[in-house]
């Protein structure tokens, strides 16, 4: 390449570097800054009335989110941490897997109606969003408590007799949480990859003699795997780390992470261990994130069976 | 032969019943077993949605399908024994070219062994024996055209539709396309139903051809015949090159405008229309028709006179080149012409 084609070349790349710029500065300042302090914080240790002792370095965070100091001062093995891990990991898969379910026929249903229709379908998909999260976990307060609409409405059309339903404060009702909050991140991804879906394809399925099941499985569905991983991951990250829904709706008795990191910060007055935890709840996310993406991968080259 | 496709007095109404569009009015065909046939016509025509009837993806209004003489405009798609190429190719793009041949297969739930072997014996037809592992937007369009081709005659139609399936190819491309679809014809012996709008390649392909238009069949015959004797003006004018001539039928001959007369046999009377080929006209010295030079082009094979006559501007004379490029006529000379009784075909219209 000659001096001139070069020097178009940096032109170019300098041209780029600075389009991107705000970008760079903003996630810089509001992602790895903070990141950088919450690290920090992690290897500290607490203070007495909250906060930390600055300059005062230590690894008790991570410790202690494994291991228990028993009156001896010897670390003994806890699960107690890890457990609640593993059950927002549960809880959130649930909640992804309940969120496909309803979110991929409601999408295919979207995608399929006149284009005026469906510009009205998708404002009422995002309706939700116009009103406040925590007055509609209220209203599911009112909806899922005992005597509330739907155990009077049970009862009403005699589904149950007698006693309470006593869903309210249970994982059951942080799941119904989760799945509600969550829902228009899994139909909005998938509904995208389905309206871009080119429809002669499925008529050609149909005409080298698939059935409408066989269709929706070896072309709609495959074809839509893009919008459906972006739904998992937009419905699954969120929800593993969710603070508000389990805190109301699990009545503090159904904890999840977020409330665990939320109480270090809070009434524990240990700001190190929450961030330990924060740290725990990035590495699980980015190791899941690895793992499904590993697995995706597989799904979508592997074709048939 | 026997009949594979019956087509009797469909209808196919878009919209309201009553007030909606007619995309086919009262239409009727029979097309013959191992037939290569061609709806012909301009764009909607209607002839997309008589395969698409077909094929099963819309429901007649009204009328009768019959395949080998069974009704099956009830049937869905997937049940009748019939394959499309779409314009579009509509490969899948999510598998290699070999999963998209053998999808018809895997419907039907043959066996793995049996579905690789046609596979493969698809791919030697087509002559891409080495794409299978490929995936479908890797190839050219030619090579789509033949993969798509290849998925639909894996399942061994009695029937392949051919929706404007050249029509995204290159001049060079869909001459030997052509000529491909006709050999794949001869040696699967399968009814093949092509639909196009360009007359040249319906006429070079085709057994049989249906003109259609406005949603009707204007005729069905061989390409000799569309060509040679069309009905009315319509087909006269879709295919090839006519020159039309208003005159006045009577015992006397065909008298035209300026009161020349032609002779050719017509059992209509009163204002008619001749339709004359550009090439069945002569130029002669003793023809019986006199015209003026407009204008003459040379275009390669041919020399075309455009000339006026009876008054009527830009009636052309093909005249192929056989002794290379001749200066000859000038506009504004006066020419004899002779046509043929045979060439002049009397319309009502």
């Amino acid at each position: 390449m000659n001096a001139a084609g070069l020097r178009h070349e940096r032109r170019l790349l300098l041209r780029r570097l600075a389009l991107s710029a705000p970008a760079m500065a903003t996630l810089a300042v509001f992602l790895l800054v903070p990141l950088g302090i919450m690290l920090l914080v992690s290897f500290l240790q607490p203070g007495d009335y909250g906060g930390v002792k600055w300059g005062e370095y230590s690894l008790e965070a991570y410790v202690n989110f494994l291991y228990e100091r028993d009156l001896d001062d010897s670390l003994v093995f806890n699960t107690d941490y890890l457990q609640i891990f593993q059950r927002s990991f549960w809880l959130s898969v649930l909640t992804t897997a309940g969120c496909l379910l309803v979110g991929f026929p409601t999408a295919l249903y979207l995608a399929l109606q006149s284009e005026r229709r469906r510009n009205l379908l998708l404002l009422l998909v995002t309706v939700p969003f116009w009103t406040n999260l925590l007055v509609r976990v209220y209203a599911w307060i009112l909806l899922l408590r005992n005597g509330g609409l739907v155990d009077s409405g049970l009862e009403a059309l005699g589904l149950v007799h007698g006693g309470d339903l006593n869903v309210l404060y249970t994982d059951v009702a942080v799941v119904i949480g989760l799945l509600y909050t969550f829902l228009p991140f899994m139909v909005l991804p998938i509904y995208t990859s389905l309206e871009k879906l080119d429809w002669r394809l499925v008529e050609a399925a149909y005409d080298l003699g698939a059935t409408r099941r066989q269709a929706l499985r070896r072309i709609i569905v495959p074809l839509a795997m893009p919008g459906i991983a972006a739904g998992t991951i937009l419905v699954f990250i969120p929800s593993l780390g969710n603070y508000i829904i389990p805190e109301l709706l699990g009545g503090g008795k159904a904890l999840m992470i977020g409330n665990l990191i939320q109480l270090q910060f809070g009434t524990a007055h240990n700001w190190p261990l929450g961030a330990a935890l924060s740290f725990a709840l990035l590495a699980f996310v980015l190791l899941a994130m690895l793992v499904y993406s590993l697995r995706f991968k597989g799904a979508a080259a592997g074709g048939h069976p | 032969m026997s009949s594979a496709i019956g087509i009797e007095r469909i209808c196919m109404e878009f919209g309201e019943p009553g007030q909606g569009v007619r995309a086919l009015d009262d239409v009727s065909l029979d097309i013959r077993a191992n037939e290569f046939f061609t709806l012909l016509g301009p764009s909607g025509c209607g002839k997309t949605t008589l395969l698409r009837l077909i094929a099963g993806f819309e429901q007649p209004s009204a009328g009768t399908i019959r395949l080998y003489g069974e009704a099956m405009q009830d049937l869905p798609p997937f049940r009748r024994p019939v394959n499309t190429v779409f314009q579009s190719y509509a490969l899948f793009p999510h598998m290699s070219v070999a999963q998209n041949i053998a999808f018809g297969l895997e419907m039907r739930g043959l066996p793995r062994a049996e579905i690789d072997a046609t596979v493969q014996r698809m791919l030697a037809l087509v002559k891409l024996p080495d794409v299978g592992r490929r995936r479908a937007d890797q190839l050219s369009g030619g090579q789509q055209q033949r993969i798509a081709l290849a998925r639909a005659l894996a399942n061994q139609p009695k029937v392949l539709l051919l929706d404007e399936s050249l029509s995204a190819l290159d001049q060079k491309l869909r001459k030997d396309m052509q000529m491909e679809l006709k050999r794949l014809q001869h040696e699967t012996g399968i009814t093949f139903i092509f639909v196009t709008h360009d007359q040249e390649e319906a006429l070079t392909m085709s057994d049989r051809i249906a003109v259609m238009d406005k949603g009707r069949v204007l005729q069905v015959g061989t390409p000799s015949e569309i060509y040679e004797s069309p009905v009315n003006r319509t087909v006269a004018a879709f295919i090839g090159e006519t020159n039309f001539l208003a005159a006045d039928a009577a015992d006397a001959g065909l008298r035209l405008g300026d009161g020349q007369v032609l002779q050719a046999p017509t059992p209509l009377r009163g204002a008619v229309t001749l339709a004359i080929r550009p090439e069945r006209v002569h130029l002669d010295p003793a023809g019986e028709l006199e015209g003026v030079v407009e204008d003459v082009v040379y275009v390669g094979t041919d020399t075309v006179y455009h000339l006026n006559v009876a008054g009527q501007g830009g009636f052309r004379v093909r005249r192929q080149n056989h002794d290379g490029a001749v200066a000859a006529h000038a506009p504004g000379e006066r020419l004899r012409l002779r046509v043929p009784t045979a060439a002049i075909r009397v319309l009502a219209e």
